[in-house]
């Protein structure tokens, strides 16, 4: 490496510093622009009208982390894809090899979706995309009141609704 | 090597699969068929010496005598199961497939060239290790030894990935050999700072995951709550592939600056012959005695690396291969005496000769050769490390090391004295236990194996 010229790390702290003065100017000059009246409505966390319930740390159904997962092993598959796409089409590779980069590299690519594809099989098969809602059971109660005397109810102050 | 770690992944994954077939017969048969093929396929790249995968992976013979030793041991560990999992809802096909995938995982760990496979290769292993020590879902024992045991080897993970990062940052290289040729030339111009960092954040990593003395404090209570069976895999197969690791990357590269390490070595090997050794005495429980041995032998084993020198990688080899079969003697007699007797402390033991005659034979060569008494695989492990520190100079370490073996045979024969001189106390106690022929036969081989090494070890130390 000559003097005065970036190595490969350079051109990474540049990216880094890049990327943290994008994020703080543009943080900085909306500060510096927008109007600040905060309100209780606006300060809460879903402004759309949610009403905040509690800690988000209480304990969640064990099946999100299930999909979690599940979705992960799609997540890996992705990223592997993108560098593979970049040196699938390499032409210089495909004509010094006569055109058989191209399928080596198909059928590599063919084999590890192949696992992924496994993984998830299994996880089909084991019933962990089933999600089974809660079986809702009718009452087997008996009430003394008739049924029509609500009948006659709702008749009644239909018409005032 | 090639072929049997590609042919475990996908074995670990057929089995994954043979999980869904009705019956539960043939799981076992079947895992050990699979560990047996990539045991012949290991074997066929004895006296060869090739890199594959782009030099990340290299074999030679030790690498290969090193994934035998480990194939080896998980084939005497897993027809231990066959009574080991009385729940029929247990997912023992997934259980055996982690198995699977920790031997790949301990395969790439005697075979690197790379620290990127090194790494990848502990990683595999540990995580599995993970999963496995929490298995037993119903006891909060396990629960803290899996969380216990995943935090503290996470951190070593990123304490490793850390140094591998700085040696990076000093050579421009993850090769062995081009560290070794870095550090060779740097001899004359002054090595960076960062490579001595690095090496020793490796190094800290590294010995985190073989629990030797300060790093140590995490394997009683993780081998006290994982299930007997997983703690006999975790104390073998990880304790061997990691003082293979461990010896391969400071015998290829890092010999040109053996001044600079080898004072750390020597300071934590003394320390964790001291509170391994020490500590053990104190034990009530057989299996935290057991835990308190794998470090005290981690501490012997470090000597090996300590003194390193031609015979050293034979040595290490031996002592494995010694402390392993005994290792699993021990767990398998454990198990036994666990579910019949319900107790691990040495009080369980009581009376076992009288109504066991086998298994209190079996138990008392076991502690034979971990103390190192003639006869006994233990005792030739021990005179071979010995020598090396000898050769080398390193009296101090052979003077603690001495006294330390005398330490052990203390606590070693407690178990020994409780299974010959003590009589039952209750009557519950003194039924005969049932071993079950899968039982019976592992112990059989590994006591036949101790004995035979003890006998002659010449059948393996020629070799290397």
């Amino acid at each position: 490496m000559q003097s005065g010229e970036l190595s490969a790390f350079g051109t990474i702290l540049l990216f880094i510093i890049g990327g943290i003065l994008f994020f703080g100017v543009a943080m900085l000059t909306a500060r510096l622009l927008r109007p600040h009246r905060p309100n209780a409505e606006k300060l809460s966390s879903y402004e759309c009208g949610e009403e905040v319930a509690g800690s988000a740390w209480g304990p969640f159904n064990v099946r999100y982390y299930i999909v979690a997962l599940v979705f992960i092993l799609f997540d890996v598959e992705l990223a592997f894809l993108f560098p593979w796409a970049v040196v699938f089409g390499d032409h210089k590779l495909d004509v010094a090899s006569g055109g058989l980069w191209s399928w080596y590299a198909l059928a590599e690519m063919f084999i590890f979706v192949a696992i992924l594809a496994l993984g998830l099989s299994y996880a089909w098969v084991k019933g962990h995309l089933d999600w089974v809602r809660p079986q809702t059971r009718p009452s087997d109660w008996q009430s003394k009141v008739p049924a029509q005397l609500y009948d006659r109810v709702n008749e009644k102050y239909k018409s005032s609704r | 090597m090639f072929y049997s770690v590609v042919l475990l992944s996908i074995f670990g994954i057929l089995n994954l699969f043979l999980g869904f077939l009705k019956s539960r017969a043939w799981l076992l048969p079947v895992t050990l068929l699979f560990l047996a093929t990539a045991l012949v396929v290991t074997l066929t790249d004895w006296n060869k010496s090739l890199f594959f995968w782009n030099y990340m992976m290299s074999t030679d013979n030790v690498s290969v005598a090193f994934a035998t030793i480990i194939i080896v041991s998980a084939m005497l560990i897993l027809p231990l199961s066959r009574f080991y999992f009385p729940n029929a809802a247990a997912p023992v096909p997934e259980y055996y497939a982690i198995l699977l995938f920790s031997v790949v995982g301990a395969i790439l760990m005697v075979t690197y060239e790379n620290i990127i496979m090194l790494f990848l290769g502990l990683e595999t292993l540990s995580i599995a290790m993970y999963i496995l020590a929490g298995s037993d879902k119903r006891n909060p024992r396990s629960h803290e030894a899996a969380l216990k045991y995943f935090l503290m080897g996470a951190f070593a993970t990123g304490i490793l990935l850390f140094g591998v990062a700085m040696l990076y940052g000093a050579t421009g290289t993850f090769n062995l050999s081009g560290l070794a040729q870095y550090v060779r030339t740097t001899l004359v111009n002054g090595a960076s700072p960062m490579l001595y960092l690095g090496l020793t954040l490796v190094l800290i990593g590294i010995l985190f995951k073989l629990s030797v003395a300060p790093f140590h404090f995490w394997t009683p209570d993780v081998y006290d709550g994982t299930p007997t069976l997983f703690t006999a895999f975790m104390a073998t197969v990880v304790k061997t592939a990691g003082f293979a690791a461990l010896y391969k990357i400071l015998s290829v590269s890092f010999t040109g600056i053996y001044s600079v390490w080898w004072i750390t070595l020597a300071a934590t090997s003394v320390l964790t012959l001291l509170i391994g050794n020490i500590t053990a005495v104190y034990q009530q429980s057989f299996k935290r005695m057991l835990a308190y041995s794998s470090i005290s032998h981690a501490g012997y084993l470090l000597i090996a690396v300590t003194a390193m020198g031609q015979t050293s990688q034979s040595s290490i080899l031996f002592y494995s291969l010694a402390y392993t079969l005994a290792t699993i003697t021990s767990f398998a007699v454990l198990i036994l005496v666990n579910e019949n007797r319900a107790g691990e402390s040495f009080s369980a033991f009581n009376g076992l000769a009288r109504h066991n005659p086998f298994l209190a034979f079996a138990l008392t060569v076991a502690m034979c050769s971990l103390a190192g008494i003639p006869l006994t695989g233990g005792f030739f492990g021990k005179f071979y490390i010995f020598i090396n520190a000898l050769e080398k100079g390193l009296l101090f370490l052979l003077v603690v090391a001495v006294l330390m073996s005398a330490v052990g045979i203390y606590y070693y024969f407690r178990v020994v004295i409780a299974m010959y001189m003590r009589g039952s106390d209750d009557n519950a106690v003194a039924d005969r236990i049932i071993v079950p022929k899968s039982y019976a036969a592992v112990l059989a081989i590994t006591t036949f194996l101790t004995i035979l090494l003890g006998v002659a070890p010449d059948l393996l130390v020629r070799y290397f």
